[in-house]
């Protein structure tokens, strides 16, 4: 893919849970699945114990994208963290909304232990989503990257 | 001694002056040991030369600098500059300095969009070109004074209660900063609560709240567990003064508004209200005010131009 924001690397920053999205990050490890190195990833016990204010700082702090995964509806290992996760997510939108920040750089998502081929596709695609949509404008750093004039001559 | 003080208003309403001169008896007290060197609310004072030479502003040395109201437009940005350099303490006195309040809901909008609704397409407005001198060029949004300048306390408030202004000055008179308090208006508010989640849907307040006018506040409902929205868990308490009243609007029975800025510095009022609502399990999609429960404290980043919706 050629580069829309010549330079620009998108930080993402991954909350998964460690019942099942980490344990598939963990899995494309030690399978050598390739992925995007620019993403961070914490690990919490449960989404649902990501708290908005975590998601929204972490973007105030200038991350591009934050992914935030869970198990698979009905699997959490806490019967239903994740779907007060999700009930969550709405918020978590409406206030990004607010702030400006274009709704694609924040996915809830799902992942089960065994799907690491999944986890290192969800971030490939993530990825290749905040390339085209470029810097958030909360980065220090966002005014360094233009997009690249072949784009902007077509 | 007494201590030089010198006072701003910047783009806010003037409101957090009255309230100071509405501290009363505490306020003449008061006034004795201060000496007002600057106030253009309260006297006269040019900021240029008469003779017309020198463009610096000039606004005299002072011991202390309340600074009331955001920075939106170049001029102001210059006035709390100087301020910072000419006094050694500043304070952001009341929730626009603070926070920004609520000429920061400005910056869901353009300049264009501001000019347009006031020069050309409000009601009883004859049409105008958008004015071209006197208004100072505008910066890019509207700032909380401590994005601009260095500040050292902030006395939040929509206007911040008389007791809370007359201890703040007593405590920077003694050389100790002030006190605020630590809790949300819940925390201060004697209404009865009958359990979390009892609300199932959060309602406008198009009805008035279910209470009985000759019974005390304390006999009433909380107005979030009746379904209004009500901001008291995500707001500061102290609306009411020192004396310990129950807060100001739920004192008339109508729902905090959110006037004293988020719990902690730094916090953001409409994530952790939109947080507590949904995790009760209640669908703010449908909230019809959702878009102002930052009409207090917009600044800081809080509120910016949309990507996806323009303005209408």
């Amino acid at each position: 893919m050629s580069d829309i924001y010549p330079g620009f690397e998108p930080k993402i920053l991954a909350f998964t849970c460690n019942w099942c999205s980490y344990a598939a990050a963990d899995l494309a490890g030690t399978a050598r699945i390739q992925y995007p190195a620019n993403l961070r990833i914490i690990r919490v016990m449960c989404s649902v114990m990501v708290h908005p204010n975590l998601v929204i700082e972490a973007f105030e702090c200038g991350a591009d994208g934050v992914l935030l995964m869970g198990c698979h509806p009905g699997e959490c290992y806490y019967q239903d963290g994740n779907q007060k996760a999700k009930a969550r997510s709405v918020a978590i939108e409406e206030v990004l909304s607010l702030m400006g920040i274009e709704l694609e750089r924040f996915r809830l998502v799902w992942c089960s232990s065994a799907e690491a081929e999944g986890f290192a596709c969800l971030v490939r695609e993530t990825d290749e989503a905040l390339r085209v949509i470029g810097p958030s404008k909360y980065r220090k750093d966002a005014s360094k990257y233009s997009k690249s004039e072949l784009i902007q001559c077509l | 001694m007494s201590l030089t003080l010198c006072s701003e208003a910047l783009s806010g309403c003037s409101g957090c002056e009255m309230s100071l001169l509405n501290a009363g008896g505490s306020s003449l007290s008061l006034l004795g040991r201060f000496d007002i060197v600057h106030m253009p609310i309260l006297m006269d004072h040019k900021y240029f030369d008469s003779g017309g030479g020198s463009q610096e502003i000039h606004i005299p040395k002072a011991r202390l600098g309340l600074i009331s109201g955001g920075v939106r437009n170049a001029q102001q940005l210059r006035i709390a500059e100087k301020m910072r350099r000419q006094c050694d303490t500043i304070v952001a006195f009341g929730t626009c300095a603070a926070y920004g309040g609520i000429p920061a809901m400005m910056n869901l909008f353009e300049d264009e969009d501001l000019f347009r609704r006031y020069y050309r397409s409000a009601e009883g407005t004859d049409a105008a070109l958008d004015p071209s001198q006197v208004i100072p060029p505008f910066l890019e949004r509207t700032f909380a004074l401590d994005e601009k300048i260095a500040v050292d306390f902030i006395l939040p408030g929509c206007p911040p209660h008389p007791d809370f202004i007359a201890s703040a000055l007593e405590s920077i008179l003694e050389g100790k900063s002030p006190q605020l308090p630590l809790v949300s208006v819940c925390d201060s508010c004697p209404t009865k609560r009958e359990g979390k989640g009892s609300a199932q849907r959060i309602r406008r307040f198009v009805k008035n709240a279910r209470y009985q006018p000759d019974k005390p506040i304390s006999e009433m409902r909380c107005l979030l567990d009746q379904g209004f929205l009500c901001m008291g868990p995500v707001t500061l308490a102290g609306c009411a003064g020192m004396n310990g009243g129950p807060p100001r609007c739920i004192e008339a029975r109508v729902p905090c508004r959110g006037c004293h800025g988020p719990v902690r510095r730094g916090g953001n009022q409409i994530m952790d209200i939109l947080n507590a609502l949904v995790s009760n399990g209640i669908d703010t999609k449908n909230l019809a005010d959702r878009l102002s429960l930052l009409r207090f404290s917009g600044a800081h980043g809080r509120l910016n131009r949309r990507c996806v919706q323009k303005a209408d």
